[in-house]
């Protein structure tokens, strides 16, 4: 109720919103950074009760690159665009997937990470189309993303398997009972650190890339949000942060887009 | 106050009734299938050959200790890396066949332990054979003392088969998680799946009774 009460509360106030720049920030000494906390592995609560995950350890970079102190704030999926517009937070680190409908309300700095689904298999199977998927067997975990997308496209002779949750498909896979199985590259990372070389993505069925967003108009801070992304990227900072969480370099899709 | 709706529910009526089908070929094939391993098994352990007596003392000491969703793990995950590979529908009818066997060994064991020693000795008075003997003096009257046992075993291996949902084989419980992912009337649906379960058990105990009457009526009286 509390957080319903609070919704309205900061959605009543996003008509206030104000340009931010990096000179207020700068001066202020902390820029204030609203990330979700159950959003494993890019927002996570750690043991120690603090946000962690792929998201605070950017934010954190980038107070380091900036120089300030980084203030994250645990937002949720549902609040995290009210929290930026009636200021409490100067910018997004919430696995904010780019979508036009979410860029009339704010604006996307380039893409700092992504979620792809697909079909993986053995390295061997010839699949590369969705009508190769004809007389095969995929596991799915049921009703995921993947088993809506992976039912959507397989033709009527392909057999999908649906299990509980996405362990017992990728041990599905791993144990030979389905050739192919349709997953996040999440967990496509760690299928391939338990079976390094074993299996590849056939089929790319949807992916999403997700910014680190601030207000409308504030064009100056979205410049630097940018700069930085650019530089995280070039210098290999963003891609070590993409291997420590997870376990794989940063996917060619986030890398290589604007 | 949650209100019911049911529309989606029957929209995917006939998806249950098919997953309702299955659930019903597993459990007959599994009881029969169970039933021959028990008997088996019963025999053996009665048979006085000792290391037979062990090897199915291990095997139930096993099956009885684990969990089924365990066992059920085991056969379809574990068993492809030894070079068995079984369909996730085959592969809920062996888990489900083992683990009856377990407990079918067990309650038969306990009707061949209840016939008196001198019944056999009868019998071979009589000049049966062997086999006559196993068939006649012992099997019948010992499952006639245990029947009640074997069918609620029966039931409950059919009520235990909503487990298999979980290695993608098509039955009641996973048609109802369909179902239930498909509408989001997770409670609706779990609702019907509840009765269907409900009138399976109801329909399997009056066939368990009708058999009861028509194979172990005593000639004389009861």
């Amino acid at each position: 109720m509390a957080a319903i009460g609070a919704g309205f509360v900061v959605g009543a106030m996003a008509s206030t919103a104000v340009a931010q720049t990096v000179e207020s920030i700068k001066s202020a000494g902390t820029v204030k950074i609203g990330m979700l906390v159950d959003f494993p592995p890019f927002g996570i609560m750690n043991t120690s009760n603090e946000p962690d995950g792929y998201d605070a350890d950017v934010a954190k970079l980038l107070g380091k690159e900036w120089g300030v102190t980084v203030q994250i704030v645990p937002v949720t999926g549902p609040n995290r665009i009210p929290y930026l517009q009636s200021n409490q937070v100067d910018l997004l680190v919430a696995s904010l997937g780019i979508t036009e409908e979410r860029a009339k309300s704010v604006d996307f700095s380039e893409p700092y990470a992504g979620i792809s689904i697909g079909v993986f298999g053995s390295t061997d199977a010839k699949v590369s189309k969705p009508e190769d998927l004809s007389g095969k067997t995929i596991g799915v975990a049921r009703a995921s993303t993947q088993d809506t997308a992976v039912t959507k496209i397989a033709p009527e002779d392909a057999t999908i398997q649906r299990f509980d949750d996405d362990a017992s498909a990728v041990q599905a896979l791993l144990s030979g009972q389905v050739e192919l199985i349709g997953v996040s590259n999440v967990v496509a990372a760690q299928i391939e650190s338990a079976a390094p070389g074993r299996f590849d993505q056939k089929l790319q069925l949807s992916q999403q890339v997700q910014g680190i967003a601030v207000r409308k108009g504030s064009d100056e801070l979205l410049d630097a949000v940018n700069a930085f992304i650019e530089k995280a990227k070039a210098d290999g900072e963003l891609n070590k942060i993409h291997e420590k969480w997870l376990g794989a370099p940063l996917p060619d899709f986030v890398a290589a887009t604007k | 106050m949650y209100e019911l709706n049911f529309t989606p529910v029957l929209a995917g009526f006939d998806q249950l009734l098919i997953g309702a089908w299955l659930t019903i070929q597993l459990s007959c094939a599994a009881m029969i299938l169970g039933l021959i391993v028990s008997v088996l098994c019963a025999w053996g352990k009665t048979s006085g050959i000792v290391p037979l007596r062990w090897m199915i003392d291990a095997y139930i000491e096993i099956i009885r200790n684990t969990p089924f969703l365990v066992q059920i793990f085991f056969i379809f995950f574990g068993l492809p890396s030894l070079g068995l590979r079984l369909t996730p529908n085959s592969a809920a009818l062996f888990a489900l066949v083992v683990n009856f066997g377990a407990y079918g060994t067990e309650i038969i064991r306990a009707g061949i332990e209840s016939i008196h020693k001198g019944q056999v000795e009868a019998g071979t008075a009589l000049g049966l054979s062997k086999l006559q003997i196993f068939r006649y003096v012992i099997m019948k009257p010992a499952l006639r003392t245990v029947y009640p046992s074997l069918t609620s075993q029966f039931i409950y291996l059919m009520l235990t088969s909503s487990v298999v949902s979980a290695i993608s084989a098509d039955d009641l419980a996973a048609a109802g998680n369909d179902l239930q992912s498909a509408t989001f009337a997770s409670f609706e649906v779990y609702i019907v799946v509840t009765l269907i379960y409900l009138c399976m058990s109801v329909g399997f105990s009056a066939i368990f009774a009708a058999i009861d009457k028509a194979a172990f009526k005593y000639p004389l009286s009861r």
